[in-house]
């Protein structure tokens, strides 16, 4: 077959996607235990939070061909400092949360200063303060304390229900529409592409590359505070280990999504599929009888091995073109 | 600094273990050294690591003979790198999302399979069968073997040389008539196989192997590799600063301990220290042009 | 070294035979033929864009002919790659140096003439020696240890001479190689060259300085817009005779006419530099309605000059006054802000986003005029995405089809009105015309005409000859970094290239 035809036919990521969801929910209905009910359902959009809200800035990031490995970490931070400010310094929640979004745009900007000022790789910045973000949390509790017995008021954030559903599904909702009308529907996306496609032709347009840069990670970081609260909310601790490898679902979810990881190409929409594909086989998993032990290194495994699925399938037809010259 | 401080610390035995220990570490640091030279990262080391130790571990408790359990290490480490090699070099993938994927499917491979669930070792597995002082001799004289080893591969080979050559520029290296790809693979595969005799030399410091073994073994390598002096930008470096580098890293968190520092402080420092390489890094070559 | 097979006049070193190359539409060469003959160094002349880089690069093994036939020592070769033309003794020494940075000069050195095996000892004292006595050779005062990194151009000029000399090749592509060289460097490699004459090798030889093809050269080809207007023992011409060859036709009557009534002074420059963008105390008026030609040779400063003006290497002497203001530009922003265009001399990596559809293109730079507060409107971009295509007639399925669907002439038409969306004052174009075959060519030109009529301020950099002669009002020519003469629009050909090789009694003054 000549490349050309591969290119040709090779499926829209949306739609391979939708219908491996499809898949999924019949497999997961046929053979697992209490899938299909509303409950469970509720119970997925609730644990795909933060998951989703990382995975939404990520895309942007990545549609400038970078990449933010420190999402994770900045959230583990972020969730021990909130803890730190309400329960030993005394702030009142509500400052408190203000704050803590705070010292995550904090730490995103941290990450945009040495990517988009001094112009360093973001691969290896992000890699550091992954390190670094996550020492500090470890350091700051010294690896054993949490937090606890937050008031009511805050752990509604994680548990709360509003309307018919759960809150995390209007978070998650508001965040999605902020984001896709960012990305689709402003200059800002725009630029995002264009400096994907070729910093240098966007450069030449006179497009602000360094602030554009700069935007998305300071935004990753205030939404990785964002995702810090409903994530200490929902599990009512705030520990240094608080979400240890989200960098991976997230990037999984984005790429999945059908985002081009050397950016320019990607959507919002295809993230929250990824987001949803992955939320999904990660219940799922957990209700199939026999694999219930197992599932949350089953899922692991299984995100890993779809990650590189997805690239693998990205690449293919690029190098099957590069190879018949 | 270290000498006034802590006085004890140069004391010989406690000195040697400490080597021992952490003599995988230098290993993993001369493979990692090559890597970023050729302008490529692989944080998927760590888990390569526990996954070569856990196999040899299980291979050994079949009672298949020791020394073909370590062989064994090796063999999957080759196989891992080979892996990463082959998506890096010929899809021209980015290697920090290859290896982010390659890391959580190993660990959770052996989290798979072990369940947390250490291995006993048979007897007489330990220290090359030697008396524990004898081996860690032994231990560290192999690390600093296999350094040397390297360095001299790197300085006094053609292939070493091609892998600055192409860390440096791949075009100019694809006209020279370097093959940039296959050079790239080797980088890698020599990756694995370093991974695996560091688990190896992990292996028989123990009479168990630990699958939860070499967590965040990748940033340390990494730390070690940068402060050593070699350029995250590719083509630069040198084997003996790695080296510097790397004992500058062990001598710190004890350091650190005498100080009165916590050793949860590690991890930042090794951030820190790898933001600091990456800025000074980007100073230089700024101030270059 | 081996005489034995030198007897000039003989079998060629080199022979080419009605080599044809073309890019795309654009044809490089158009059926050339050259010699070159053991013992003999030949020089190879022409304008900008003439074909020599092509021709050196055909030989080099770099590129591969459509057609025509090249034989070495006698012998036809087919499929010329860059390691082939090693193997048979042809050694290239571009006029990019093409050098790892990060490794030592001797290293360098080593792995252009060493045979390419992955695993092979390292000689260094070998690698070493070998650098020192080549660097010795061509007497350049460089220590083997050095990284290419922190040499000078100049400098890394030299290894790549280095490099090719010690390969002991039969037949040597110098491509400028005098272009950053001091005098005494250059008396050298003169000396060198002719050392290499005299033991029958064959020298092809790139120059655009006149003076140094007489003090050299035995034969000289004059290469104009892809053919070779023939060869000719220097001995039997001269520069004038040269240029004139160069030049060749008489401006054409293709362009469009001049018909713009010229406005009030938008653009003043006084002694304006960059010390990074080499550009130094330029002092050049522009008006309204008029287009000025910035010409020059390759690396005259006439890009950097634009880049100073737009933003993207700030400057730091002299001062620049916009429609009688002085401004300070240091960003691409302002300069757009301020109503300053340019449109980017390559078209594929800084010009069109090649990847993105024709709207998003055409207002890419316009954002802040055409979406306030950051919102996109679809039906603006698609209505004024849809006028510029059809006010530029530009050949497209339509506004969502992506740039690299698009001819090279297409893209350009779409690069302008991306920078025409921005409603500019002043309009840079860096080679507009670059590599687009005639019709669209000519179309530009009455486009840049237009504009031109309706009151734009256009500072055209190009190095098409005929283009600068028949477009501009007047036309200014650099040289070196800094302005060497500005011209009236009746001058000839003949003026314009003295200028920019720096001919002092064929030249106009200012």
């Amino acid at each position: 077959m000549k490349p050309q035809q591969l290119t040709r036919i090779w499926p829209q990521h949306e739609t391979v996607l939708l219908l491996f969801i499809i898949a999924e929910v019949t497999y997961f209905s046929l053979f697992g235990r209490r899938f299909c009910t509303v409950d469970n359902f509720t119970n997925i959009v609730r644990h795909s939070l933060e998951i989703g809200l990382l995975a939404l800035v990520m895309t942007p990031i990545i549609l400038t061909a970078g990449i933010d490995l420190s999402v994770g970490s900045t959230l583990g931070l972020c969730a021990v400092l909130f803890g730190k400010l309400w329960r030993d310094a005394g702030l009142d929640p509500w400052l408190a949360q203000i704050c803590t979004i705070g010292i995550g745009g904090l730490c995103g900007a941290c990450n945009a200063l040495l990517i988009a000022q001094m112009k360093l790789p973001p691969l290896i910045v992000t890699l550091a303060t992954f390190s670094l973000f996550r020492g500090l949390a470890e350091a700051i509790t010294q690896g054993v304390d949490a937090f606890t017995d937050f008031p009511e008021s805050f752990l509604f954030l994680g548990s709360g229900q509003l309307g018919q559903l759960p809150i995390q599904a209007w978070i998650l909702s508001a965040a999605a529409i902020g984001v896709w009308l960012l990305v689709h529907r402003t200059t800002f996306g725009r630029c995002f592409r264009a400096i994907g496609f070729s910093p240098e032709g966007a450069l030449y347009a006179g497009l602000p590359v360094r602030r554009q840069l700069a935007l998305v990670y300071v935004l990753a970081g205030l939404v990785a505070g964002l995702a810090s609260l409903t994530y200490t909310a929902r599990f009512g601790t705030a520990k240094a280990d608080a979400g240890t490898g989200y960098e991976l679902f997230a990037i999984t979810a984005v790429v999945l999504g059908g985002t081009r990881i050397f950016g320019g190409v990607g959507s919002v929409h295809g993230t929250l599929l990824g987001v949803a594909t992955l939320a999904i086989l990660n219940n799922g998993l957990s209700r199939l009888p026999n694999l219930m032990n197992i599932a949350s290194e089953l899922s692991g495994i299984v995100t890993g091995v779809l990650l590189l699925l997805a690239l693998t399938a990205s690449a293919l037809p690029h190098w099957l073109k590069a190879n018949q010259k | 600094m270290l000498a006034v401080f802590a006085p004890n610390f140069f004391e010989p035995q406690p000195l040697l273990s400490r080597l021992a220990s952490a003599a995988p570490k230098l290993v993993l640091a001369c493979g990692v050294a090559l890597v970023i030279i050729i302008r490529q990262i692989d944080i998927s080391i760590g888990s390569l690591f526990a996954v070569c130790g856990t196999t040899a571990g299980l291979a050994a408790a079949a009672d298949w003979p020791w020394p073909l359990a370590l062989l064994i290490s090796v063999g999957v480490g080759i196989l891992g790198g080979a892996i990463n090699g082959l998506l890096v070099a010929q899809l021209r993938l980015p290697s920090i999302v290859i290896t982010l994927a390659t890391m959580v499917i190993l660990r959770e491979g052996v989290r798979l399979k072990q369940q947390g669930v250490f291995i006993n070792l048979p007897e007489g597995s330990q220290w090359f069968g030697l008396p524990m002082v004898l081996g860690q001799l032994t231990l560290c004289t192999l690390a600093v073997g296999l350094l040397l080893i390297m360095t001299l591969l790197l300085k006094h080979f053609s292939a070493g040389r091609f892998i600055y050559a192409v860390g440096s520029d791949e075009e100019a290296a694809r006209l020279a008539g370097i093959r940039p790809r296959l050079v790239t693979f080797l980088v890698f595969i020599t990756m694995g196989a370093l991974t695996g005799i560091a688990a190896l030399l992990n292996l028989v410091q123990s009479p168990q192997v630990d699958p939860n073994s070499g967590r965040g073994l990748e940033l340390e390598a990494i730390a070690a590799v940068v402060v050593g002096g070699v350029a995250v930008s590719g083509g630069r470096g040198r084997l003996w600063g790695v080296f510097l580098g790397f004992l500058l890293l062990i001598c710190t968190s004890p350091a650190l301990t005498y100080l009165g520092v916590k050793p949860y402080w590690e991890k930042v420092i090794q951030g820190a220290v790898i933001l600091l390489a990456v800025v000074a890094d980007g100073l230089r070559t700024k101030k270059a042009k | 070294m081996n005489l034995s097979q030198s007897i000039p006049g003989q079998i060629p070193l080199l022979q080419l035979s009605a080599v044809t190359k073309s890019f795309g539409s654009v044809s490089a060469l158009k059926g050339v033929s050259f010699d070159l003959q053991p013992g003999e160094i030949h020089a190879l002349i022409g304008g900008n864009g003439a074909g020599k880089s092509t021709l050196i690069k055909i030989v080099a093994g770099a590129h591969s002919p459509d057609s025509g036939s090249i034989k070495i020592h006698g012998h036809r070769v087919t499929q010329l790659t860059p390691s082939a033309a090693r193997n048979l003794g042809i050694a290239c020494i571009y006029q990019q140096p093409s050098l790892f940075p990060d490794l030592t000069v001797a290293e360098n050195i080593a792995l252009r003439l060493e045979k390419i095996r992955l695993f092979a000892r390292v000689h260094w004292t070998n690698r070493r020696l070998k650098a020192v006595q080549l660097l010795k050779l061509i007497g350049a005062d460089i220590s083997p240890d050095t990284e290419v990194r922190d040499l000078s151009m100049p400098q890394q000029q030299l290894v790549e001479i280095a490099c090719a000399l010690g390969s002991k090749a039969r037949i040597i592509l110098m491509d400028e190689p005098t272009a950053s060289l001091t005098h005494k460097e250059q008396e050298r490699l003169f000396a060198l060259v002719r050392t290499l004459r005299n033991d029958g090798v064959g020298i092809i030889y790139i120059s655009h300085r006149l003076e140094e093809i007489f003090a050299i050269a035995d034969r000289v080809t004059v290469l104009r817009d892809g053919e070779s207007t023939g060869t000719t023992p220097v001995t039997e011409t001269n520069p004038s005779a040269l240029i004139k060859r160069m030049v060749g036709r008489e401006v054409s009557t293709l362009f469009p006419p001049a018909e713009s009534q010229l406005g009030p002074m938008v653009l003043s420059l006084r002694g304006l530099g960059c010390t990074a963008g080499g550009v130094k105390n330029i002092t050049l008026d522009l008006r309204a309605g008029e287009i000025v030609g910035l010409t020059g040779l390759v690396g005259a400063g006439r890009t950097e000059l634009a880049r100073v003006l737009f933003g993207i290497t700030p400057a730091d002497t002299g001062e620049i006054s916009l429609n009688g203001q002085w401004v300070v530009i240091t960003s691409p922003q302002d300069a757009i802000a301020l109503g300053i265009a340019y449109l980017p001399e390559d078209r594929r990596r800084q010009g069109v986003i090649l990847e993105m559809p024709l709207s998003h293109n055409i207002t890419l730079a316009s954002h802040q005029r055409l979406f306030p507060r950051n919102w996109l409107r679809h039906t603006t971009e698609q209505t004024l995405a849809e006028k510029f295509i059809e006010d530029l007639a530009v050949k497209t399925s339509g506004a969502v089809a992506l740039g690299n669907s698009l001819s090279g002439g297409n893209q350009q038409k779409v690069s302008l009105a991306r920078w025409l969306a921005t409603k500019p004052k002043l309009l840079i174009l860096d080679e507009p015309t670059q590599g687009i075959d005639i019709g669209a060519k000519n179309e530009i030109h009455k486009i840049i005409r237009r504009l031109a009529k309706e009151g734009l301020a256009v500072l055209m950099i190009s190095s098409d000859l005929p283009e600068v002669l028949g477009m501009s009002d007047r036309i200014a020519v650099l040289r070196g970094g800094t302005l060497a003469a500005i011209l009236p629009r009746q001058c000839t050909a003949h003026q314009v290239m003295s200028a920019s090789l720096g001919l002092k009694e064929e030249g106009v003054g200012a």
